[in-house]
């Protein structure tokens, strides 16, 4: 059931799949170019299926050929450093990192600047054969802004991450796989339908796990070993607390399937 | 659309779905220069992205397919080596690479370049007096345009080394008998021979051509795991084109299917 013009969205589409929640960055005609009004939107998606109790995991795809070529550079080109700030675009762009439910980018040709920095703060990326990933911000004086130099080492190490932040070369579908960048590269014409599918996979397991287990993973990356591991712990005897753990284990001896209600 | 925007040393022509690139510097045996390199890649480009073009075939005017770069102008280094190589590279990708069935029909000598543009399609024809060379050690020079990767994978590192140390012909029956040239033709029947394929090509199922080669050169590169994983999406993908429901049809119906590339 689409409600995109429910909510008022242009620049988007929200469409709901059963449990999973599917955002398309819907700006074909600029290769989805990052707008503030996209970014607000997007967001704005995130916060309604991060509320919705029967939505379980979510897709984010910018459609069948082109993820998000970057930021509107138009928009951009005469920002006064303050004027930056003020927006604070890319900050807003936290709410997609924090999204506490399974976020999984479906990315088809090029994923650049802001693009690919979107697909990065996703959990997992299914990546059309044709996707092209890179930060070509150097090439235009800057920097990427929103996580480019940051994530990409933790994701593939410092080397890779100095190359694509200074060279603002492409990496290809098939390099982002070997590289750890992405989970699978599959035909461009099923990349959505793939991470639907994952998502679907996901929508059945206990959502409480779940968010646990991303904001373990998450948060991996962000401190040392010991507080990691302390983290990690303290999550999982967390759960011992929930119904759907008492679920899962008799579903297990029982030989059956779990049925969880996130509770 | 005939030769006029790629100029006359490559005739561009599209006939019944298949565009043929025919290499037109007969009294330099076709060589490479700087205005035949930039219109092979930009004619190769178009051919992809030209939806009427549902297979392409590249062959050579005169006696020779290609025999290599035109070292005239390689002495003179006349244009950026950058710019040399974007466009060599340009070409060699996309033959391999595009979504369409590429012929070589081998009409006489397939040398450096030339061989290396051979190599890049799928599938070669060839007349008897058609050869494969690997010059460049001749003259102090190691192998390029993609061959140290094509080559072997064509006919075996053993036979590839060979070529390349060596500097000798292979000639198109011994090419034939290691898989590198799918048949050899008598002259007089080489164009015709390949028109037809390319032509029954082009009236194909497009979507499933396409993925046929995008999944040979997935797996090139995959695990079989992987390769199992993208043939089986494709083929849901290809489930739903109208090309396999006329082909189921005309299959339950005893008749020959209508293709309709879609």
């Amino acid at each position: 059931m689409p409600d995109d013009t429910a909510m008022g969205y242009e620049n988007i589409l929200l469409d709901r799949n059963g449990p999973v929640g599917v955002v398309t960055l819907n700006r074909p005609k600029v290769l989805n170019a990052l707008s503030p009004a996209l970014i607000a939107e997007v967001t704005d998606a995130l916060s309604h299926l991060e509320d919705e109790g029967e939505i379980r995991a979510a897709v984010l795809t910018g459609g069948p050929r082109v993820f998000a070529a970057g930021a509107d550079i138009v928009d951009m080109a005469e920002r006064s450093p303050v004027d930056q700030l003020l927006r604070d675009q890319t900050g807003r762009w936290s709410r997609v990192a924090s999204f506490s439910k399974p976020l999984i980018a479906a990315v088809n040709g090029y994923a650049l600047g802001g693009g690919c920095e979107l697909a990065l703060m996703c959990d997992m990326i299914v990546a059309g054969d044709s996707a092209r990933f890179g930060q070509p911000e150097i090439n235009l004086g800057i920097i990427p802004g929103a996580g480019g130099t940051q994530r990409w080492p933790r994701t593939v190490g410092k080397y890779v991450a100095m190359e694509v932040n200074l060279t603002g070369g492409q990496v290809s579908a098939q390099r982002a796989y070997q590289l750890g960048l992405v989970n699978r590269v599959v035909p461009a014409e099923v990349t959505l339908r793939v991470a639907v599918d994952i998502a679907r996979q996901l929508a059945t397991k206990p959502p409480l796990a779940l968010r646990l287990a991303k904001e373990s993973v998450n948060k991996s990356l962000e401190t040392p070993l010991s507080e990691g591991l302390s983290n990690e712990r303290k999550n999982f005897y967390f759960l011992f607390a929930t119904e759907d753990q008492k679920e899962g284990m008799r579903a297990f001896l029982e030989k059956r399937r779990g049925e969880f209600k996130g509770r | 659309m005939t030769e006029a925007a790629t100029g006359s040393v490559l005739k561009y022509e599209v006939e019944n779905g298949v565009a043929w690139l025919r290499l037109n510097r007969p009294e330099s045996l076709n060589a490479v220069n700087n205005e035949l390199r930039h219109a092979l890649a930009e004619a190769v480009k178009r051919a992809e992205r030209d939806a009427e073009v549902r297979a392409l075939v590249v062959t050579g005017e005169g006696r020779a397919f290609c025999a290599g770069a035109d070292l005239r102008e390689f002495q003179e280094r006349t244009g950026a080596v950058e710019a040399i190589r974007g466009e060599y590279e340009s070409l060699l990708l996309r033959l391999h690479g595009m979504a369409k069935p590429t012929i070589a029909a081998v009409n006489g000598v397939a040398a450096g370049i030339g061989a290396s543009i051979a190599f890049a399609c799928d599938l070669r024809y060839a007349v008897p007096e058609a050869s494969f060379r690997e010059a460049f050690v001749r003259i102090g020079l190691t192998v390029d345009g993609g061959a140290t990767w094509l080559l072997p994978r064509l006919i075996g590192s053993g036979k590839a080394l060979e070529m390349f140390y060596t500097g000798d012909p292979l000639g198109a029956e011994e090419g034939a008998g290691l898989g590198l040239v799918n048949r050899v033709v008598e002259p007089g029947e080489l164009e015709p021979m390949v028109r037809s394929l390319a032509e029954r090509f082009a009236t194909g199922p497009a979507a499933a051509l396409g993925a046929i080669k995008r999944s040979v050169n997935f797996a090139a590169g995959a695990t079989l795991e992987e390769a199992l994983d993208f043939e089986f999406l494709l083929q849901g993908a290809m489930m739903e084109t109208e090309d396999f429901q006329e082909g189921v049809m005309a299959f339950l119906e005893k008749r020959p299917p209508n293709f309709k590339g879609r």
